[in-house]
Protein backbone atom coordinates (compact mmCIF):
# COMPACT_ATOMS: atom_id res chain seq x y z
CA UNK A 1 0.00 0.00 0.00
CA UNK A 2 1.56 3.58 -1.20
CA UNK A 3 1.79 6.17 1.72
CA UNK A 4 -0.22 9.77 1.24
CA UNK A 5 0.40 12.08 3.23
CA UNK A 6 -2.57 13.96 3.75
CA UNK A 7 -1.37 16.66 6.48
CA UNK A 8 1.16 17.62 4.07
CA UNK A 9 -1.51 17.28 1.26
CA UNK A 10 -3.52 20.27 3.33
CA UNK A 11 -0.65 22.21 4.40
CA UNK A 12 -1.32 21.66 8.05
CA UNK A 13 0.74 20.26 11.15
CA UNK A 14 0.21 16.90 12.44
CA UNK A 15 -1.36 18.47 16.04
CA UNK A 16 -3.37 20.39 13.75
CA UNK A 17 -7.11 20.91 15.82
CA UNK A 18 -10.54 20.20 13.73
CA UNK A 19 -10.75 24.57 12.58
CA UNK A 20 -7.15 24.64 11.59
CA UNK A 21 -8.15 21.39 9.26
CA UNK A 22 -11.46 22.51 7.99
CA UNK A 23 -9.52 26.31 7.35
CA UNK A 24 -6.99 24.41 5.42
CA UNK A 25 -9.31 22.48 3.21
CA UNK A 26 -11.75 25.67 2.45
CA UNK A 27 -8.58 27.40 1.34
CA UNK A 28 -7.10 24.51 -1.15
CA UNK A 29 -11.22 23.58 -2.03
CA UNK A 30 -11.37 27.67 -3.14
CA UNK A 31 -8.30 27.10 -5.49
CA UNK A 32 -8.83 23.88 -6.84
CA UNK A 33 -12.48 23.30 -7.06
CA UNK A 34 -13.29 21.78 -10.80
CA UNK A 35 -16.63 24.20 -10.83
CA UNK A 36 -14.77 27.07 -9.65
CA UNK A 37 -11.01 26.54 -10.66
CA UNK A 38 -9.51 27.75 -13.91
CA UNK A 39 -6.01 26.30 -12.24
CA UNK A 40 -4.22 23.44 -14.60
CA UNK A 41 -4.55 19.83 -13.11
CA UNK A 42 -7.24 21.30 -10.66
CA UNK A 43 -9.45 18.27 -10.60
CA UNK A 44 -6.18 16.08 -9.92
CA UNK A 45 -5.56 18.48 -7.16
CA UNK A 46 -9.29 18.81 -5.86
CA UNK A 47 -9.37 15.04 -5.75
CA UNK A 48 -6.10 14.48 -3.07
CA UNK A 49 -7.65 17.40 -1.03
CA UNK A 50 -10.61 16.77 -0.58
CA UNK A 51 -9.42 12.88 0.53
CA UNK A 52 -7.75 14.54 2.74
CA UNK A 53 -10.37 16.51 3.96
CA UNK A 54 -12.69 13.52 3.90
CA UNK A 55 -9.96 11.62 6.28
CA UNK A 56 -8.88 14.32 8.28
CA UNK A 57 -12.12 15.59 9.60
CA UNK A 58 -13.42 12.55 10.67
CA UNK A 59 -11.97 11.50 14.30
CA UNK A 60 -12.68 8.17 13.66
CA UNK A 61 -10.59 7.61 10.42
CA UNK A 62 -8.15 10.06 11.84
CA UNK A 63 -6.85 8.16 14.79
CA UNK A 64 -6.37 5.21 12.17
CA UNK A 65 -4.76 6.66 10.03
CA UNK A 66 -2.25 8.30 12.41
CA UNK A 67 -1.97 4.97 14.15
CA UNK A 68 -1.23 3.93 11.23
CA UNK A 69 2.65 6.32 11.38
CA UNK A 70 4.48 8.30 8.95
CA UNK A 71 5.92 7.50 6.34
CA UNK A 72 7.08 9.45 2.82
CA UNK A 73 4.78 10.23 0.23
CA UNK A 74 4.63 7.06 -2.08
CA UNK A 75 5.98 5.04 -0.02
CA UNK A 76 5.22 1.20 0.37
CA UNK A 77 4.12 0.88 3.91
CA UNK A 78 2.63 -1.54 5.87
CA UNK A 79 0.46 -0.64 9.18
CA UNK A 80 1.89 -1.82 12.71
CA UNK A 81 0.74 -5.76 13.73
CA UNK A 82 -1.71 -4.10 15.75
CA UNK A 83 -3.50 -2.01 13.54
CA UNK A 84 -5.84 -4.57 12.22
CA UNK A 85 -7.13 -5.78 15.59
CA UNK A 86 -7.45 -2.49 16.54
CA UNK A 87 -8.96 -1.01 13.14
CA UNK A 88 -10.22 -4.13 11.28
CA UNK A 89 -13.92 -5.37 11.78
CA UNK A 90 -15.10 -8.70 11.46
CA UNK A 91 -11.98 -10.42 11.28
CA UNK A 92 -10.57 -12.09 7.96
CA UNK A 93 -8.47 -10.96 5.29
CA UNK A 94 -5.34 -9.74 6.78
CA UNK A 95 -1.89 -7.62 6.19
CA UNK A 96 -1.40 -10.00 2.97
CA UNK A 97 -4.62 -8.58 0.94
CA UNK A 98 -3.33 -4.56 1.79
CA UNK A 99 -0.73 -4.46 -1.00
CA UNK A 100 -3.04 -3.62 -3.75
CA UNK A 101 -5.62 -1.47 -1.96
CA UNK A 102 -5.49 2.37 -1.51
CA UNK A 103 -5.14 3.72 1.23
CA UNK A 104 -8.43 5.72 1.12
CA UNK A 105 -10.40 3.04 -0.40
CA UNK A 106 -9.09 1.14 2.68
CA UNK A 107 -9.98 4.01 5.56
CA UNK A 108 -13.50 4.87 3.75
CA UNK A 109 -14.43 1.33 4.33
CA UNK A 110 -14.01 2.60 8.24
CA UNK A 111 -17.86 2.62 9.69
CA UNK A 112 -19.01 0.84 6.28
CA UNK A 113 -19.27 -2.47 7.65
CA UNK A 114 -15.23 -3.20 5.80
CA UNK A 115 -13.53 -1.42 8.72
CA UNK A 116 -14.01 -0.04 11.57
CA UNK A 117 -12.25 1.02 15.14
CA UNK A 118 -12.40 -1.12 18.10
CA UNK A 119 -11.82 -4.48 16.72
CA UNK A 120 -14.80 -6.83 17.06
CA UNK A 121 -18.86 -6.05 16.41
CA UNK A 122 -20.55 -5.41 13.62
CA UNK A 123 -18.83 -6.48 10.44
CA UNK A 124 -20.53 -7.42 7.48
CA UNK A 125 -23.46 -5.19 8.40
CA UNK A 126 -26.45 -4.70 5.29
CA UNK A 127 -26.50 -1.14 4.53
CA UNK A 128 -27.91 0.17 1.57
CA UNK A 129 -25.49 2.86 -0.50
CA UNK A 130 -25.70 3.95 -4.52
CA UNK A 131 -23.44 3.36 -6.30
CA UNK A 132 -20.62 5.79 -7.16
CA UNK A 133 -21.60 8.44 -10.47
CA UNK A 134 -18.38 8.23 -12.84
CA UNK A 135 -17.70 11.83 -14.85
CA UNK A 136 -14.78 11.03 -17.58
CA UNK A 137 -14.03 13.42 -20.50
CA UNK A 138 -14.30 12.32 -24.13
CA UNK A 139 -12.15 14.19 -26.74
CA UNK A 140 -14.18 14.22 -30.13
CA UNK A 141 -13.19 15.36 -33.56
CA UNK A 142 -15.19 17.66 -35.42
CA UNK A 143 -16.24 14.82 -37.97
CA UNK A 144 -16.68 12.41 -35.04
CA UNK A 145 -19.56 14.68 -33.00
CA UNK A 146 -21.22 15.05 -36.58
CA UNK A 147 -21.45 11.78 -37.55
CA UNK A 148 -21.59 10.20 -33.93
CA UNK A 149 -19.36 7.62 -32.26
CA UNK A 150 -19.38 4.63 -30.07
CA UNK A 151 -16.27 4.61 -27.65
CA UNK A 152 -14.61 2.07 -24.82
CA UNK A 153 -14.25 3.51 -21.42
CA UNK A 154 -12.10 2.11 -19.31
CA UNK A 155 -13.32 2.98 -15.57
CA UNK A 156 -11.78 2.34 -12.06
CA UNK A 157 -14.37 0.20 -9.93
CA UNK A 158 -13.36 -0.30 -6.23
CA UNK A 159 -15.89 -2.95 -4.87
CA UNK A 160 -16.40 -4.32 -1.60
CA UNK A 161 -16.36 -8.28 -1.46
CA UNK A 162 -18.87 -9.77 1.00
CA UNK A 163 -16.30 -10.00 4.01
CA UNK A 164 -15.25 -6.70 3.55
CA UNK A 165 -12.52 -6.78 1.52
CA UNK A 166 -11.93 -3.92 -1.14
CA UNK A 167 -10.80 -4.80 -4.36
CA UNK A 168 -9.63 -2.30 -7.47
CA UNK A 169 -10.32 -3.29 -10.57
CA UNK A 170 -10.68 -1.65 -13.99
CA UNK A 171 -14.31 -2.33 -16.31
CA UNK A 172 -14.79 -1.01 -19.74
CA UNK A 173 -18.12 0.52 -20.63
CA UNK A 174 -18.91 1.19 -24.37
CA UNK A 175 -20.92 4.17 -25.22
CA UNK A 176 -22.75 5.54 -28.33
CA UNK A 177 -22.11 9.29 -28.74
CA UNK A 178 -25.44 10.09 -30.79
CA UNK A 179 -24.63 12.64 -33.81
CA UNK A 180 -25.26 16.12 -33.09
CA UNK A 181 -23.16 16.25 -29.53
CA UNK A 182 -21.04 19.45 -29.37
CA UNK A 183 -18.99 20.91 -27.07
CA UNK A 184 -19.68 20.92 -23.18
CA UNK A 185 -22.54 18.70 -23.90
CA UNK A 186 -22.98 15.64 -21.15
CA UNK A 187 -24.03 11.79 -22.48
CA UNK A 188 -25.42 10.06 -19.53
CA UNK A 189 -25.25 6.55 -19.20
CA UNK A 190 -27.35 5.02 -16.28
CA UNK A 191 -26.37 2.30 -14.28
CA UNK A 192 -22.69 2.26 -15.43
CA UNK A 193 -21.12 3.46 -12.67
CA UNK A 194 -19.96 2.18 -9.73
CA UNK A 195 -21.84 -0.63 -7.86
CA UNK A 196 -24.19 0.11 -5.44
CA UNK A 197 -24.23 -1.90 -2.08
CA UNK A 198 -26.68 -3.40 -0.29
CA UNK A 199 -29.26 -3.70 -3.23
CA UNK A 200 -28.75 -0.05 -3.94
CA UNK A 201 -29.18 0.61 -7.65
CA UNK A 202 -25.42 1.25 -9.28
CA UNK A 203 -24.42 4.39 -10.44
CA UNK A 204 -24.72 6.48 -13.48
CA UNK A 205 -21.74 7.32 -15.98
CA UNK A 206 -21.45 10.47 -17.29
CA UNK A 207 -19.31 11.78 -20.48
CA UNK A 208 -18.14 15.26 -21.03
CA UNK A 209 -18.26 15.86 -24.59
CA UNK A 210 -15.17 18.08 -25.46
CA UNK A 211 -14.40 18.60 -29.42
CA UNK A 212 -10.86 18.64 -30.33
CA UNK A 213 -9.58 22.15 -32.28
CA UNK A 214 -9.89 21.34 -36.00
CA UNK A 215 -7.21 22.40 -38.84
CA UNK A 216 -10.10 23.84 -40.97
CA UNK A 217 -12.82 24.45 -39.00
CA UNK A 218 -14.00 26.18 -35.64
CA UNK A 219 -16.81 25.22 -33.84
CA UNK A 220 -19.57 27.41 -32.43
CA UNK A 221 -22.70 25.78 -30.68
CA UNK A 222 -23.79 23.56 -33.72
CA UNK A 223 -22.32 25.96 -36.40
CA UNK A 224 -18.84 25.74 -38.16
CA UNK A 225 -16.99 28.57 -39.54
CA UNK A 226 -13.97 28.38 -42.30
CA UNK A 227 -11.85 31.19 -43.58
CA UNK A 228 -11.53 31.38 -47.28
CA UNK A 229 -8.53 33.16 -48.93
CA UNK A 230 -10.05 34.92 -51.83
CA UNK A 231 -7.51 36.66 -53.70
CA UNK A 232 -8.51 40.51 -54.51
CA UNK A 233 -9.31 40.37 -57.85
CA UNK A 234 -12.04 37.69 -56.41
CA UNK A 235 -13.15 40.03 -53.72
CA UNK A 236 -13.96 42.76 -56.47
CA UNK A 237 -15.39 41.29 -59.39
CA UNK A 238 -17.19 38.29 -57.19
CA UNK A 239 -15.70 34.54 -58.14
CA UNK A 240 -17.39 31.25 -57.48
CA UNK A 241 -14.88 29.16 -55.24
CA UNK A 242 -14.93 25.76 -54.23
CA UNK A 243 -14.87 25.55 -50.07
CA UNK A 244 -14.84 22.13 -47.97
CA UNK A 245 -17.60 21.30 -45.78
CA UNK A 246 -18.17 17.99 -43.31
CA UNK A 247 -19.64 16.18 -46.62
CA UNK A 248 -17.85 17.14 -49.50
CA UNK A 249 -16.72 20.22 -51.39
CA UNK A 250 -19.85 22.61 -52.04
CA UNK A 251 -19.68 25.79 -54.58
CA UNK A 252 -20.30 29.08 -52.84
CA UNK A 253 -20.60 32.34 -54.82
CA UNK A 254 -18.47 35.15 -53.47
CA UNK A 255 -20.26 38.51 -54.58
CA UNK A 256 -18.49 41.60 -56.52
CA UNK A 257 -17.20 43.86 -53.75
CA UNK A 258 -16.92 41.55 -51.22
CA UNK A 259 -15.41 42.67 -48.24
CA UNK A 260 -12.46 41.10 -45.68
CA UNK A 261 -14.62 39.50 -42.58
CA UNK A 262 -17.60 39.29 -44.74
CA UNK A 263 -19.40 35.98 -43.99
CA UNK A 264 -21.25 33.91 -46.40
CA UNK A 265 -23.80 31.13 -45.06
CA UNK A 266 -24.20 27.82 -46.34
CA UNK A 267 -27.16 26.65 -44.75
CA UNK A 268 -26.98 23.16 -43.52
CA UNK A 269 -23.62 22.49 -43.84
CA UNK A 270 -22.78 22.52 -39.76
CA UNK A 271 -23.13 20.23 -37.16
CA UNK A 272 -26.58 18.02 -36.83
CA UNK A 273 -28.98 19.34 -34.15
CA UNK A 274 -30.21 16.94 -31.59
CA UNK A 275 -33.61 17.83 -31.63
CA UNK A 276 -33.56 17.77 -35.94
CA UNK A 277 -31.80 19.90 -38.17
CA UNK A 278 -28.77 21.09 -38.76
CA UNK A 279 -26.31 24.27 -38.55
CA UNK A 280 -24.74 26.30 -40.57
CA UNK A 281 -21.57 26.84 -42.41
CA UNK A 282 -20.01 30.23 -42.14
CA UNK A 283 -17.24 30.58 -44.95
CA UNK A 284 -15.60 34.12 -43.55
CA UNK A 285 -13.48 35.47 -46.50
CA UNK A 286 -10.44 36.61 -46.19
CA UNK A 287 -8.99 38.82 -48.52
CA UNK A 288 -5.46 37.95 -49.52
CA UNK A 289 -2.86 39.15 -51.83
CA UNK A 290 0.54 37.92 -53.22
CA UNK A 291 3.46 37.81 -51.02
CA UNK A 292 5.53 37.85 -54.39
CA UNK A 293 4.14 39.66 -57.65
CA UNK A 294 5.79 39.01 -60.66
CA UNK A 295 6.93 42.26 -63.12
CA UNK A 296 3.58 42.18 -64.73
CA UNK A 297 1.06 42.35 -62.06
CA UNK A 298 3.09 45.10 -60.41
CA UNK A 299 2.61 46.73 -63.70
CA UNK A 300 -1.28 45.94 -63.50
CA UNK A 301 -1.98 46.65 -60.16
CA UNK A 302 -0.33 50.28 -60.63
CA UNK A 303 -2.79 50.68 -63.96
CA UNK A 304 -5.32 50.26 -61.60
CA UNK A 305 -4.30 52.82 -59.26
CA UNK A 306 -3.59 55.54 -61.25
CA UNK A 307 -6.99 54.54 -62.75
CA UNK A 308 -9.01 53.86 -59.55
CA UNK A 309 -10.66 56.65 -58.06
CA UNK A 310 -11.21 54.48 -54.68
CA UNK A 311 -10.18 56.13 -51.09
CA UNK A 312 -10.26 53.59 -48.39
CA UNK A 313 -9.68 55.94 -46.07
CA UNK A 314 -12.11 58.98 -47.33
CA UNK A 315 -13.80 58.39 -43.74
CA UNK A 316 -10.39 59.64 -41.62
CA UNK A 317 -10.45 63.05 -43.64
CA UNK B 1 -29.69 -1.91 -20.81
CA UNK B 2 -29.89 -4.89 -22.85
CA UNK B 3 -27.74 -5.10 -25.70
CA UNK B 4 -27.67 -1.68 -26.81
CA UNK B 5 -27.80 1.96 -25.95
CA UNK B 6 -30.84 3.36 -25.76
CA UNK B 7 -30.79 4.35 -22.17
CA UNK B 8 -28.22 6.55 -23.06
CA UNK B 9 -29.20 10.17 -23.55
CA UNK B 10 -27.61 13.35 -24.76
CA UNK B 11 -28.20 16.06 -21.51
CA UNK B 12 -30.24 18.48 -23.48
CA UNK B 13 -33.32 21.07 -23.76
CA UNK B 14 -34.81 18.33 -26.05
CA UNK B 15 -35.15 16.21 -23.12
CA UNK B 16 -37.33 16.44 -20.18
CA UNK B 17 -36.69 14.95 -16.34
CA UNK B 18 -39.25 14.65 -13.79
CA UNK B 19 -38.46 15.78 -9.92
CA UNK B 20 -38.00 12.53 -8.58
CA UNK B 21 -35.19 12.22 -11.13
CA UNK B 22 -33.25 15.43 -10.91
CA UNK B 23 -33.35 14.89 -7.38
CA UNK B 24 -31.75 11.39 -7.90
CA UNK B 25 -29.46 11.91 -10.45
CA UNK B 26 -28.08 15.01 -8.71
CA UNK B 27 -27.86 13.90 -5.23
CA UNK B 28 -30.09 16.88 -4.48
CA UNK B 29 -33.35 16.39 -2.04
CA UNK B 30 -36.30 17.82 -3.50
CA UNK B 31 -36.92 19.68 -0.91
CA UNK B 32 -33.62 21.52 -2.16
CA UNK B 33 -34.47 21.46 -5.66
CA UNK B 34 -37.81 23.35 -4.84
CA UNK B 35 -36.00 25.93 -2.70
CA UNK B 36 -33.63 26.45 -5.81
CA UNK B 37 -36.72 26.59 -8.16
CA UNK B 38 -37.81 29.46 -5.55
CA UNK B 39 -34.36 31.06 -5.65
CA UNK B 40 -34.74 30.98 -9.39
CA UNK B 41 -31.80 29.05 -10.02
CA UNK B 42 -33.59 25.93 -11.65
CA UNK B 43 -36.73 26.57 -13.88
CA UNK B 44 -39.38 23.86 -14.48
CA UNK B 45 -40.29 23.53 -17.80
CA UNK B 46 -43.10 25.78 -18.53
CA UNK B 47 -42.09 28.66 -16.26
CA UNK B 48 -44.75 31.06 -14.39
CA UNK B 49 -47.81 28.29 -15.00
CA UNK B 50 -45.19 24.79 -13.93
CA UNK B 51 -44.51 26.56 -10.47
CA UNK B 52 -48.08 27.22 -9.70
CA UNK B 53 -48.70 23.75 -10.13
CA UNK B 54 -48.31 20.33 -7.98
CA UNK B 55 -44.39 19.98 -7.16
CA UNK B 56 -44.38 16.58 -7.85
CA UNK B 57 -45.40 17.59 -11.53
CA UNK B 58 -42.95 19.57 -12.80
CA UNK B 59 -40.82 18.78 -15.40
CA UNK B 60 -36.92 20.03 -15.99
CA UNK B 61 -34.77 20.37 -19.27
CA UNK B 62 -32.64 17.69 -18.61
CA UNK B 63 -29.10 19.69 -18.74
CA UNK B 64 -30.84 20.68 -15.39
CA UNK B 65 -29.30 18.05 -14.29
CA UNK B 66 -25.49 18.72 -15.11
CA UNK B 67 -26.78 22.09 -13.38
CA UNK B 68 -27.96 20.15 -10.29
CA UNK B 69 -24.78 17.61 -9.89
CA UNK B 70 -22.58 20.91 -9.92
CA UNK B 71 -25.01 22.51 -7.03
CA UNK B 72 -25.09 19.00 -5.40
CA UNK B 73 -20.69 19.24 -5.58
CA UNK B 74 -20.38 22.89 -4.67
CA UNK B 75 -22.83 22.44 -1.36
CA UNK B 76 -20.79 19.70 -0.14
CA UNK B 77 -17.50 20.38 -1.00
CA UNK B 78 -17.39 24.40 0.38
CA UNK B 79 -20.68 23.63 2.98
CA UNK B 80 -22.64 25.94 1.64
CA UNK B 81 -26.29 27.05 2.43
CA UNK B 82 -29.05 27.31 -0.10
CA UNK B 83 -29.39 30.71 -0.45
CA UNK B 84 -25.01 30.81 -0.76
CA UNK B 85 -25.38 28.18 -3.24
CA UNK B 86 -28.07 30.19 -5.18
CA UNK B 87 -25.71 33.30 -5.45
CA UNK B 88 -22.67 31.36 -6.22
CA UNK B 89 -24.50 29.29 -9.32
CA UNK B 90 -26.26 32.65 -10.51
CA UNK B 91 -22.36 33.66 -11.04
CA UNK B 92 -21.51 30.59 -12.44
CA UNK B 93 -24.09 30.44 -14.82
CA UNK B 94 -23.46 33.68 -15.71
CA UNK B 95 -19.88 33.06 -16.16
CA UNK B 96 -20.28 30.44 -18.11
CA UNK B 97 -22.70 32.19 -20.69
CA UNK B 98 -20.20 34.92 -21.05
CA UNK B 99 -17.57 32.17 -21.91
CA UNK B 100 -19.99 30.77 -24.60
CA UNK B 101 -20.01 33.88 -25.94
CA UNK B 102 -16.29 34.56 -26.13
CA UNK B 103 -15.96 31.12 -27.70
CA UNK B 104 -18.83 32.21 -30.54
CA UNK B 105 -16.85 35.29 -31.37
CA UNK B 106 -13.51 33.54 -31.27
CA UNK B 107 -15.09 31.12 -33.56
CA UNK B 108 -15.85 34.16 -36.24
CA UNK B 109 -12.17 35.98 -35.69
CA UNK B 110 -9.26 35.62 -38.71
CA UNK B 111 -6.71 32.76 -37.16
Amino acid sequence: MKYKDYYKILGVERTANEEQIKKAYRKLARKYHPDVSKEKDAEEKFKEVSEAYEVLKDADKRKAYDTMGSYQPGQDFRPPPDWEQQFRSGGGGGFQDLGDIDLFDLLSGLGRGGFRPGGAGRGGGTFRLRGQDYEVTAHLSVEEAARGTELEIPLPVTDMSEDGQLRRSTKTVKVRIPKGATDGQRLRVPGKGGPGHGGAPDGDLYVNIQLRPHDLFRVSGHDLYLEVPIAPWEAALGAEVQIPTLDGRVSVKVPAASRAGQKLRVRGKGLPRPGGGEGDLYAVLQVVTPSVLSEREKQLYGELQQASSFNPRAHFS
Amino acid sequence: MGSGFHDQALLTEHLEVALEELAQASGLSQHEIVELVEYGVFQPVGASSATAGSVSAWRFSSRTIVLGRQASRLKADFDLSLFALSLVLTYLQRIEEMEGELAELRAQLPR
